[in-house]
């Protein structure tokens, strides 16, 4: 056990360099400036560097490592080929301030990405420069805010959300300077339109919802609820969370929303990287396209002079909308994300709506198969829906409200219990308006005996004694972390001897 | 998609063991009104070998700078890269997970994160750092409305920041949109002819609750004044420094001379460029601004055995928990780039980082050197100290010669115009621990070839 810092081994450094430019007598900088002492590294040979971080991704997991059914997260297969192509020179060794013709495949690549978005979600238009989902979220919302400044109905200071939204929605309004008006959803999950009507009025920018929603129920009133909002001169905000449910089965565009946000490291599988990059592209309405961060690539016929350099007969070209919010990522936004997203997107092309469907039937599978094995193993009455539906989407919900009270075991109890039976568990905790939840998204790369076992597993945790799942987990690297510890006694960085 | 899809050809009786006939029936719920009626106008699906032969011939139509002899920088630099780093960084247990919600079977990522977060704070010389934000621009603009958090309640110009005037605009212009909503007003800091920040402007910033500057900064200078800030402004100013974290090899650690708040882009540490993204931002601060900074922090714990564990900390500030109150709206970060970094800086070691630094100095000052003995060409800030940047005024305009070194396979540099519009024959020339004499000497010969045209053509 020990850290980077404890390593003491070669004097020497990782990795040799060659010789500066010049000696360094012959370099200076301002003597109020020169640094008095170096920073506390530590000093590793190349072999202790990699055991080290060979060592600590040991106790790491996963989706490499095992089923990963994290809701909302949409933890799918990362295909390998798009690693490899994001080391390609032309995308790792570009520069964004390179001229257009430096970057034709670039932008056509960018072009390509930005339609694809368009036609799968229904919006006229696309940028990809938000760099993951809740700066998407703030990106849109700004342009909605500079929408409105422009229309002169700056009396426009509120944005709605459900109650079951996640917290970024809340955020990223309140930092645009919004006040949150938060309405409650029915029992069943789903939007409370009386309660949507109540609070719709003049004052009403925008209102931000994800649909599936966050119990992976489809809103059937989506239509109503836009036309709620948008009979009092507000606009519809889709948070792309869900959208790996509904590819080329419905879209944004026709349930009535204005604007959306594309989380492509979730749909269109860009590594999530224990926590990032991301990538929140957004799409709007002709109406906000032109408040949209530039650039956006642009395609047209090659003058004469551009024929050498064109792409299949075309030129790409960037160009700024014109009363952009300006940047929110001083770049292009995520462009390695966007490169993978795009060899992703490629694998399925018109075929997308087979990998929703498939994201819906293994989600409704598994929650069958859950059912059917905790009712085999008699402990069925320990868990309800976490709503009541026919059919979920692409994930579902699950409360374990009945074991709290029946045996005393939390949702967390059983999250702890699937980790020592080799998986990640799902979302415990979210959305608040079930109690006890477990959000559970398989996604559509896992196949019908991993969900098969984990159903099994799922239903022997449940047979197991509070006392031993409170105990859980026992075989990781670590057991139950102390969190209230960890805020009590800040430790945030290596505690140096002289400290 | 076969490929990606392990369920195909199963449908039937995984739908048969719910009852189902057809997929459709799962999609009941989905009214008419907002069905689609047609297939996706999308092509059809390619395999691997298909896609990554498209990949290479788009791609491949790019020029990559390492094809030419480039002098860009203008924030994101090509350093090298050791090996080690990109072999590791794909290791599935680190690429595919997510944020350790659950610290038992994330100790890996978290360990590795804690350790990012005190190399961090070690490089630029404060107690607390974050385990990154998106880029330095977004770092910088959480900085500012961070610092008004916290100065707010005590400060004489209230909701008022003043940054650089050199400051970048594609940059300034993510700190307005960062700023605009708590109605942050941002107010402007002179500098001299000599490229260094005029004190007297920085004196009107003092009552406000920050200052925003770069260090070198963007005219590649470095402010040997800038140490006099802190006692200028005062306690209840935050001084915010923006660092190029190579620098730091060699430049003091600005939490060393009062900075409060250091921000940066991570890039030059761990990661190529890749057109501006994914790359990290740096966020690390003093104690005041703890419980109110932006973005992840990994805290130090125990397990219930009393072993040593890992485990977000303070996440009462995030939008998961706070929501509206949040002090930031970011979730998904840049994880997997500042680990790369964290593995670029531990295979350095302290006195890597220095050799690293003086390679990217020494570039610059040969470069600097041969590039002023240009008749026609002038150095206008000729009697500053450069880090690894520096502006020439050119004989003609920027455009025009950036043209014609392209033409001969040079990317000369970072047209200044584009971030000051008057300044349209100045070019800003980069120069990293990949520059060679050799392309030091191409660039040199060029430029001269270019002047003579202009002679020629007079």
């Amino acid at each position: 056990m020990s850290n980077l810092f404890e390593h003491n081994g070669a004097e020497g450094q990782g990795y040799s360099q060659p010789k500066p430019l010049l000696p360094e007598s012959s370099i200076s900088i301002p003597p109020s400036l020169v640094r008095k002492n170096l920073p506390r590294w530590p000093r590793l040979s190349e072999p202790e560097m990699v055991r080290h971080y060979t060592w600590m991704s040991k106790r790491n997991f996963g989706i490499d490592t095992g089923f990963y059914p994290l809701g909302s997260c949409t933890m799918k297969h990362n295909p390998r080929v798009n690693e490899v192509i994001a080391q390609i020179p032309g995308i790792a060794d570009i520069h964004p301030h390179q001229p257009e013709h430096h970057l034709q495949g670039l932008l056509a690549i960018y072009h390509e990405m930005q339609y694809m978005l368009e036609v799968c979600s229904g919006m006229d238009q696309v940028t990809l420069q938000p760099v993951a989902g809740a700066q998407g979220e703030f990106t849109a919302v700004r342009c909605v805010q500079e929408y409105f400044r422009q229309r002169g109905e700056s009396q426009r200071t509120k944005v709605i959300v459900p109650d079951s939204a996640h917290g970024t929605n809340p955020a990223s309004a309140a930092m645009c300077g919004f006040e949150i008006v938060e309405i409650p959803s029915k029992d069943d999950g789903r939007i409370d339109l009386d309660a949507l009507r109540a609070v719709a009025d003049e004052t009403i920018a925008v209102m931000m919802i994800t649909n599936p929603n966050t119990l992976g129920l489809f809103e059937e009133e989506i239509l109503e609820a836009s036309s709620i909002v948008h009979n009092v001169g507000g606009q519809m905000y889709y948070d792309g969370a869900n959208f790996n449910a509904i590819l080329g089965i419905t879209s944004p565009g026709l349930m009535g929303f204005d604007a959306v946000h594309f989380n492509l490291h979730k749909t269109f599988s860009q590594p999530h990287g224990g926590g990032g990059p991301g990538s929140g592209p957004i799409g709007v309405k002709q109406h906000l396209a032109e408040f949209l961060p530039g650039p956006l690539a642009m395609q047209r016929a090659p003058e004469a002079d551009e024929m050498e350099n064109a792409i299949d007969g075309k030129w790409y070209s960037w160009y700024q909308p014109k009363h952009s919010i300006g940047k929110v990522q001083q770049w292009h936004g995520n462009a390695g994300a966007v490169i993978r997203c795009w060899a992703y997107y490629r694998r399925y092309g018109r075929g997308l709506k087979t990998m929703s469907e498939h994201a819906v039937l293994n989600a409704n599978y598994l929650r069958h198969a859950i059912h059917k094995a905790t009712k085999e193993a008699g402990v069925d009455s320990m868990l309800t829906d976490g709503a009541e539906a026919v059919v979920a989407k692409h994930e579902f919900t699950l409360s374990l409200a009945p074991a709290k009270e029946s045996h005393g075991i939390s949702a967390m109890d059983v999250a702890k219990g699937l980790l020592d039976r080799g998986y990640m568990a799902p979302t415990v905790y979210f959305p608040l308006v079930v109690p006890e939840c477990m959000m559970v998204e398989p996604t559509e790369t896992e196949s019908k005996d991993t969900l098969d076992t984990f159903a099994k597993h799922f239903a022997e945790v449940l047979q197991v004694d509070a006392e031993t799942l409170h105990a859980a987990p026992i075989t990781t690297p670590v057991r139950r972390v102390d969190e209230v510890y960890a805020a009590r006694n800040l430790c945030l960085r290596h505690p140096y001897d002289d400290e | 998609m076969v490929d990606q899809l392990p369920n195909l050809g199963r449908e039937a009786e995984m739908l048969s063991a719910m009852g189902m006939k057809s997929i459709d029936e799962l999609f009941a719920d989905i009214p008419a009104e907002v069905r689609m009626d047609e297939p996706l106008p999308l092509p059809p699906p390619q395999s691997e070998e298909e896609i990554i032969s498209d990949a290479r011939r788009l791609l491949g139509s790019n020029v990559a700078l390492g094809e030419r002899v480039s002098f860009l920088g203008a924030g994101l630099y090509r350093n090298y890269v050791p090996a080690a780093v990109f072999q590791l960084v794909t290791r599935g247990e680190f690429l595919t997970a997510y944020t350790p919600y659950q610290p038992e079977v994330s100790q890996g990522m978290l360990q590795a994160m804690w350790e990012f977060q005190t190399l961090i704070s070690e490089l630029v010389g404060l107690p607390i750092a974050n385990l990154s934000l998106y880029d330095g621009s977004t770092a910088a603009a959480e900085a500012l409305t961070c610092c008004v958090r916290v100065h707010n309640r005590k400060a004489t110009q209230k909701d008022t920041v003043y940054v650089s005037e050199l400051t970048p605009p594609d940059r300034l212009s993510v700190m307005q949109n960062y700023c605009q909503g708590a109605e942050i007003e941002i107010k402007m800091l002179r500098h001299t002819d000599d490229g260094r920040l005029d004190l007297t402007s920085v004196e009107a910033a003092s009552g406000s609750c920050g200052v925003y500057i770069e260090q070198p900064n963007p005219l590649g200078i470095l402010d040997g004044g800038i140490t006099e800030l802190k006692s200028i402004l005062g306690e209840n100013t935050a001084l915010i420094v923006a660092v190029q974290p190579v620098s730091l090899g060699l430049v003091e650690a600005p939490g060393h001379y009062g900075a409060d708040i250091v921000v940066g882009e991570g890039q030059p540490l761990g990661s190529p460029i890749t057109a501006g993204g994914p790359i990290y931002g740096i966020f690390a601060c003093s104690k005041p601004y703890l419980r109110l900074m932006p973005g992840r922090i990994v805290g130090r714990s125990i397990d219930v055995d009393g072993k040593v564990a890992y485990c977000l900390t303070l996440s009462t500030r995030e939008q998961h928990i706070r929501r509206h109150r949040a002090t930031s709206n970011i979730c998904t970060n840049e994880t997997l780039i500042a680990l790369m970094g964290a593995m670029h800086m531990s295979l350095l070691g302290p006195e890597g980082l220095e050799a690293l630094a003086v390679r990217n100095l020494a570039a610059s000052t040969l470069a600097k050197e041969k590039l002023r003995e240009i008749d026609g060409i002038k150095i206008p800030h000729a009697d500053s100290h450069h880090f690894n940047e520096f502006v020439i005024e050119l004989p003609g305009s920027t455009d025009e010669c950036l043209s014609y070194l392209d033409g001969v396979g040079v990317v000369g540099g970072f047209n200044l115009s584009a971030w000051y519009p008057e300044r349209t024959n100045w070019l800003l020339v980069t120069c990293t621990d990949q520059t060679t004499v050799k392309e030091i000497h191409t660039l040199t010969t060029e430029l001269e070839n270019w002047v003579h045209t202009l002679e020629v053509s007079a």
